[in-house]
């Protein structure tokens, strides 16, 4: 009987708990603004998409290229590819990052790297590669529009453009076929890593921005069930 | 003598200059020493050689030099003298003389010596060598992207005498310490002009891989000279290298090659290469020089998409190259044009063979027109479907003629086919669109339809395909005259009213050459017409014979010509006629009260355009009296009847028909015959099998129908599904009279064609006549195939005997079910009289004759079966134990409380007790009767045997030394816990823990509790000894206070009981212990004898 009482006790306060937070949770929050957070939790589960639908252009994609590109091991030194923006950073820098920094950055690669990307898409010689690129390429708009969406509800303003400072990433005739074949690999690797380190970024936003009556309620949760 | 021989010495130049054309330089270099060395070896024999030796480097003049003779310095000569010219005598004070050159033949020439001494030679033009100058003015490039170097230089034609033959000899070297990799020899012709010569050259290692090296030479060949002709010496080494750049290292880049050719690829690199690969595939590194490696693939394969890498890696980096190869275009396969609307000429083409390069590298097709001179290029990034090749080309207005070159062109060539076509002769017009049907009337329809193009200048041929709702189809040709953009009209004729009809349509031109695709399908219901003729008509007196009744079927539809909307039923007599009100569709009788006078019945059906014919039939038959009713059957669902050609018969046959258990009017369907038919196969899905059916065939006459002949028939027969009831008439001793009745026809379901009739001996309810088994021989069988029988005596049978009796009646269809019965036939009371009176006279007859045996031998039967018996109770022997038995007062009995008694034996073999009694070993419990005069009284205890089910061993006396009783088996109450049979297993058990019941042998002894001899002596002996250590069990009882902290599984719950009784194998001692009273001994205590009870 001690038992159940106690049950009861932990039901009925998880059940207050609840209730005094229901204002704070944003799909029910009708009156006010829901802020970021619900954007956030969004463009994170954009870029988890995204890393998934890479994965699958990317073992298409290099294939096309041949062996030995599409070899698991095959890792060339990163040569070409300069104007790639490069998602590796030291960690402490990372962490000393600000969210608009962060944004920024973000925002500014993927920009970058979409243009590379639509680039890569009107080289494609099969159709079928076009398509995934294309698909990839929407994807890829839906996610710096998703930033953008961030950046706007956090207050931040969207980065310029710098003239002058679009890729040409056009083959030239100065660049051979190799070397094109190897930043495709790059731009693919850089990807990959840039959603990567979105993910965490967002993550680590999220988590940020999530009010601390959450983790009260997980709290409560936890020790009544 | 010595001069002529100095002369010979260039001719063998001029042999080894000519064998050199054919050898190779290093043969021409070792030939040169040789012949040094040999005028070396002339000149030392000779002592002092004066040889005159001349050469000219353009024929107009000469160069002489000659060796001053022994003693004479070369200052003193004085002058030179040539015999045969004008002032041939030149001082001078050298041995070498430039001179004009000489007209052929000899020529004495005289060298004269300040001293006097003078030398003298025969000079002649075969002995001058014609040696040219170095080639000059080279100038080297080189193209990198192709691997290609250009040579040119200027030839100086100017200065030699024309025409003259040059041959000249270029040599590449890849490395200035290396061998040449190539030395070509080629002709020119000097015209008295400067000409700049060309030379190319394509390596096939790339040119970035190595340093190259370029020299030339070259000899003259002047018909009118006729010495000798020398190469010249070779020009200074041009040499061309590549500036490295960062980017690239791996050469060619981007090559595209033909796919099975060989190509070799080096990279160029300051550090060590490790590895170098094409796709997948390592190859053996070839080294260059430095550090730089080639690799050389052989028979290259097709590449993929993107091209086959080659990669070569070095320690710190990975470089690489590109290489696409594939095949030049093939021929344009199945070029074809052809034009859908004289606006444009569409060709198309298979591109044949894939030439496995796509992207950038793909075949561009070019389509060119050479009257109008006009083209149209085809350009696809992607890799295309066959289907996809085709190029449209605009007309002119006018032009009919069409040259069409189709060319496709490649990295690796390029490929054309031509056609030459009148456009007018190509035309595939487009489909067909905006179909439409319009009505004319029942049978016309107007078709119209829109075709675009422009094709006013030819005629159209166009198909109509016109399919029934009946998937009939039928195609109609048109010919149409051509116009632009237009729509176009056709009527389509001969249609059927009132029918669904699909149209499409398709054209052609009248100078056909394809057929355009079909158009959608238009579907159409034409326009109703009046029907074509009357119903089918038919009537039947109903059975009160006042009302006729007047059947018609529905019109076919093909005759209907529309929806049936009513039909007019009219009859007339010479009297009168008599018209019914409008009988709607669905309806197709109507009923009229009509005396039985002759009327003409009429039957008009109506639908929206009119009425059709009408269909008469007179009301009344023409009786004929000559009727047989015959039989018929059919096969599956049709029947075929047959009759007689009739010459009365003017108009038709019908034959009705209807099922024979229906009641009158009875009309299931009927057909019209044709009168000049005499036999027809009526079918019908109504029709089943085993239904008896009757058939009837009217004749047709100008005063009406006669019925002809009577049917009865079955589709098909079926056996009978019921058996025919029969009774038994008649019985007597022998025979058996039997009846039946009929089969009613519609459980008969077919002709019936017999009885079957068994019958067999028999009684109710045995297995063995419950069914008849064919080809058993008891069972007899009667056929009656009389079927007008219906009785049968069955004869020669067996009095009061019964017998089983089955009837089946059968059709063609099979035999029906079976009735039996059982009948007992009456008693033969002859043979019943002297079955009784036999057997009681042999009865009396044994009796008799037994009972004077028995007499006559009665002694004897005494004797041996009634001896005498002695009497018991004088036997003395007996008294003696029985005053023992009854002196003892503290003896008793065995008491029956609670159980059975003794419904087990215990055993015991005579030769046990007196052994028991020598070792003094007394079971306290189990006390044996025999030893009951022995026994202490204090120690005597009740025994109660409760016999359990477990089975008693007897003990083997001879094998079980221990003691030799009756082995007892022990059995915990609560639990059933059996102990265990083997007591060595035992032996290592802490009798602390187990503290259960220890059965016989080595139960272990507390000496602080014996306090018995008994109990001492125990220790010694291994008999039996149950209870012996009282301890053991108070430590274990459930009540006990230790018994709970007790973890032994084997903890004896309570007292164990031997399985021989229900008595619990506690001693009496037990009463006094403090530790046994609790409440768990309440329950066994039920169970337990006390000796105070």
């Amino acid at each position: 009987m001690d038992l159940r009482a106690g049950d009861s006790w932990g039901m009925l306060a998880c059940l207050c708990t609840v209730l005094w937070h229901l204002p704070a949770v944003p799909a029910l929050n009708r009156t006010g603004d829901p802020g970021p957070g619900p954007s956030i939790q969004k463009t994170y589960d954009l870029t988890r998409y995204l890393e998934h639908q890479l994965r699958s252009l990317a073992g298409t994609y290099l294939n096309y290229l041949g062996p030995p590109f599409n070899e698991p091991d095959f890792n060339p030194p990163r040569l070409g590819a300069e104007t790639l923006p490069r998602a590796t950073v030291n960690l402490e820098v990372w962490r000393s990052l600000n969210d608009k920094l962060r944004l920024t950055q973000n925002y500014e690669a993927y920009s970058h790297l979409l243009c590379y990307l639509r680039g890569l898409n009107r080289q494609a010689a099969t159709a079928e590669l076009r398509r995934s690129l294309a698909h990839f390429c929407t994807s890829l708009q839906g996610l710096l529009g998703s930033i953008a969406g961030v950046m706007a509800a956090l207050g931040y303003p969207l980065p310029q453009p710098l003239p002058g400072t679009e890729p040409a990433w056009a083959p030239g005739p100065a660049h051979s076929d190799f070397l094109q074949k190897m930043d495709d690999f790059w731009l693919l690797k850089e990807l990959q890593t840039w959603l990567w380190r979105s993910a965490k970024d967002f993550n680590r936003l999220k988590k940020k921005m999530q009010p601390p009556a959450a983790s009260v309620t997980l709290h409560l949760e936890a020790h009544g069930f | 003598m010595d001069v002529y021989s100095g002369w010979k010495q260039p001719s063998w130049m001029v042999d080894s200059k000519r064998m050199r054309m054919t050898l190779n330089l290093p043969w021409l270099l070792s030939a040169l020493t040789l012949l040094h060395l040999t005028i070396q070896a002339h000149s030392l024999k000779r002592g002092a050689a004066q040889d005159l030796k001349c050469t000219t480097k353009n024929m107009h003049v000469w160069d002489c030099t000659w060796s001053a003779s022994a003693g004479v310095s070369p200052g003193t000569v004085k002058e030179v003298c040539i015999k045969d010219r004008l002032n041939s005598c030149h001082r001078l004070e050298s041995t070498n003389i430039k001179i004009a050159a000489l007209s052929p033949g000899d020529h004495e020439v005289t060298i004269n010596y300040l001293n006097g001494f003078q030398n003298k030679f025969t000079l002649n033009e075969k002995d001058v060598s014609l040696i040219p100058d170095t080639p000059e003015s080279l100038n080297l490039s080189a193209d990198f992207s192709t691997s290609t170097l250009h040579l040119r230089w200027n030839d100086r034609g100017s200065a030699f005498p024309y025409p003259s033959n040059a041959t000249w000899e270029i040599k590449v070297l890849q490395n200035p310490s290396m061998e040449p990799v190539k030395l070509v020899s080629f002709n020119t012709t000097l015209s008295g002009q400067d000409i700049v010569h060309h030379w190319n050259w394509t390596s096939d290692l790339p040119l970035q891989c190595a340093p190259h090296s370029v020299g030339i030479r070259w000899y003259i060949d002047h018909h009118r000279f006729s010495g000798y002709k020398v190469w010249s010496d070779w020009s200074l080494l041009k040499n061309i290298s590549w500036t490295p750049n960062s980017e690239t290292n791996v050469f060619p880049q981007d090559k595209v090659i033909l796919a099975g050719s060989d190509i070799t690829f080096c990279c160029v690199s300051q550090t060590k290469v490790l590895s170098g690969q094409i796709g997948r595939t390592f190859c053996p590194l070839i080294h260059l020089y430095g550090e730089n490696v080639a690799i050389r693939i052989q028979n290259i394969s097709v590449s993929e998409n993107s091209g086959t890498n080659v990669v070569f890696t070095t320690e710190d980096n990975v470089y690489g190259t590109v290489v696409f190869a594939g095949y030049p275009p093939d021929v344009p396969q199945k070029l074809n044009c052809e034009t859908h609307d004289f606006k444009e000429i569409i060709c198309s083409w298979n591109p044949g063979r894939p030439t496995g390069l796509v992207g950038p590298r793909n075949t561009d097709y070019t389509l060119s027109e050479s009257i109008s001179g006009k083209s149209v290029a085809f350009k696809r990034f992607e890799t295309l479907t066959n289907e996809s090749y085709r190029l449209a080309f605009q007309m002119l207005p006018g032009q009919e003629i069409h040259n069409f070159t189709l060319t496709g062109r490649n990295p690796l060539g390029h490929a054309e086919s031509a056609i030459f076509i009148n456009i007018t002769e190509r035309v595939v017009p487009h489909v067909p669109v905006s179909l439409r049907v319009k009505d004319i009337n029942s049978t016309v329809v107007a078709l119209s339809w829109h075709l675009p193009g422009n094709f006013a200048k030819i005629n159209l041929l166009c198909q109509v395909q016109i399919c029934k709702a009946s998937s009939e189809q039928e195609v109609r040709n048109a010919t149409i005259k051509g116009a632009e953009g237009s729509s176009y009209l056709v009527a389509v004729d001969k249609l059927n009213p009132y029918t669904l009809y699909t149209f499409r349509v398709r054209c052609s031109t009248e100078t056909f050459w394809k057929w355009s695709k079909w158009s959608n399908e238009k579907r159409h219901l034409t326009m109703e017409a009046i029907p074509s003729r009357g119903p089918d008509t038919w009537r039947e007196w109903s059975s009160d014979g006042k009302n006729l009744i007047i059947y018609w079927k529905p019109l076919p539809i093909n005759e209907a010509n529309g929806k049936i909307l009513s039909y007019n039923v009219s009859c007339s007599s010479n009297e009168e006629t008599q018209s019914l009100s409008e009988i709607l569709d669905p309806q197709h009788k109507a009923e009229i009260q009509l005396e039985k006078n002759d009327y003409i019945i009429s039957v008009v059906a109506k639908n929206s355009a009119g009425s059709s014919p009408p269909s008469k039939i007179a009301s009344m038959e023409i009786p004929n009296d000559d009727i047989l009713v015959e039989q018929a059957v059919g096969m599956g669902k049709r029947i075929f009847l047959s009759w007689h050609p009739d010459p009365n018969m003017t108009c038709d046959y019908v034959i009705k028909w209807c099922n024979s258990s229906r009641s009158e009017p009875c009309l299931m369907d009927w057909i019209k015959v044709p009168s000049n038919s005499t036999e027809t196969i009526i079918e019908s899905d109504q029709f089943q099998p085993g239904v008896r059916y009757n058939f009837y065939l009217y004749g047709c006459t100008n005063q009406g129908y006669q019925l002809l002949r009577s049917i009865i028939g079955y589709i098909e027969e079926l056996a009978p599904i019921v058996a025919p009831n029969f009774t038994v008439e008649d019985t007597s001793a022998d025979s058996i009279l039997v009846k039946w009745e009929d089969i009613p026809v519609e459980e008969l379901r077919g002709f019936l064609r017999g009885y079957l009739f068994y019958f067999q001996k028999g009684e109710r309810d045995t297995p063995k006549t419950r069914t008849f088994e064919t080809g058993h021989s008891d069972i007899k069988l009667k056929n009656i195939t009389d079927i007008s029988q219906k009785t049968l005596r069955i004869a020669d049978l067996q009095g009061k005997t019964s017998y089983h009796l089955v009837l089946r009646a059968y059709t063609h269809g099979g035999l029906g079910p079976e009735k039996s019965m059982f009948v007992v036939t009456k008693e033969n009371s002859v043979g019943l009289i002297i079955a009784i009176l036999i057997p009681v006279a042999v009865a009396v007859i044994v009796g008799v004759v037994t009972s004077i045996l028995c007499y006559r031998k009665r002694e004897w039967i005494k004797e041996t079966f009634y001896p005498d018996i002695p009497n018991p109770e004088n036997c003395k022997a007996l008294q003696f134990q029985k005053s023992i038995c009854e002196g003892s007062s503290a003896l008793k009995t065995l008491e029956m409380n609670p159980c059975t008694p003794n419904n087990v034996e215990v055993l015991e073999s005579r030769s046990i007790v007196p052994k028991i009694e020598d070792t003094e070993i007394i079971s306290p419990v189990a006390e044996r009767p025999g030893e009951c005069s022995e026994a202490d009284p204090e120690n005597h205890v009740v025994v109660s045997y409760c016999p359990p089910i477990i089975e008693e061993e007897i003990s083997n006396p001879a094998a079980d030394e221990a003691g030799g009783t009756s082995q007892v088996v022990y059995i915990d109450v609560q639990s059933m816990y059996q102990p265990q049979a083997k007591p060595e297993e035992e032996q290592g058990i802490d009798p602390g823990v187990v503290a259960g019941y220890k059965p016989q042998m080595r139960l272990p002894i507390n000496s602080a509790v014996e306090d018995t001899t008994a109990e001492d002596e125990a220790d010694k002996t291994a008999g039996y000894r149950p209870q012996a250590n009282v301890n053991t069990w108070n430590l274990v009882s459930p009540d006990s206070p230790r018994s709970t902290d007790s973890n032994s599984e084997i903890v004896s719950f309570g007292s164990p009981c031997s399985i021989n009784s229900r008595q619990f194998l506690i001693p009496p001692k037990d009463e006094d212990s403090p530790k046994s009273n609790g409440g768990g001994w309440s329950f066994t205590n039920f169970f337990q004898n006390k000796p105070n009870d």
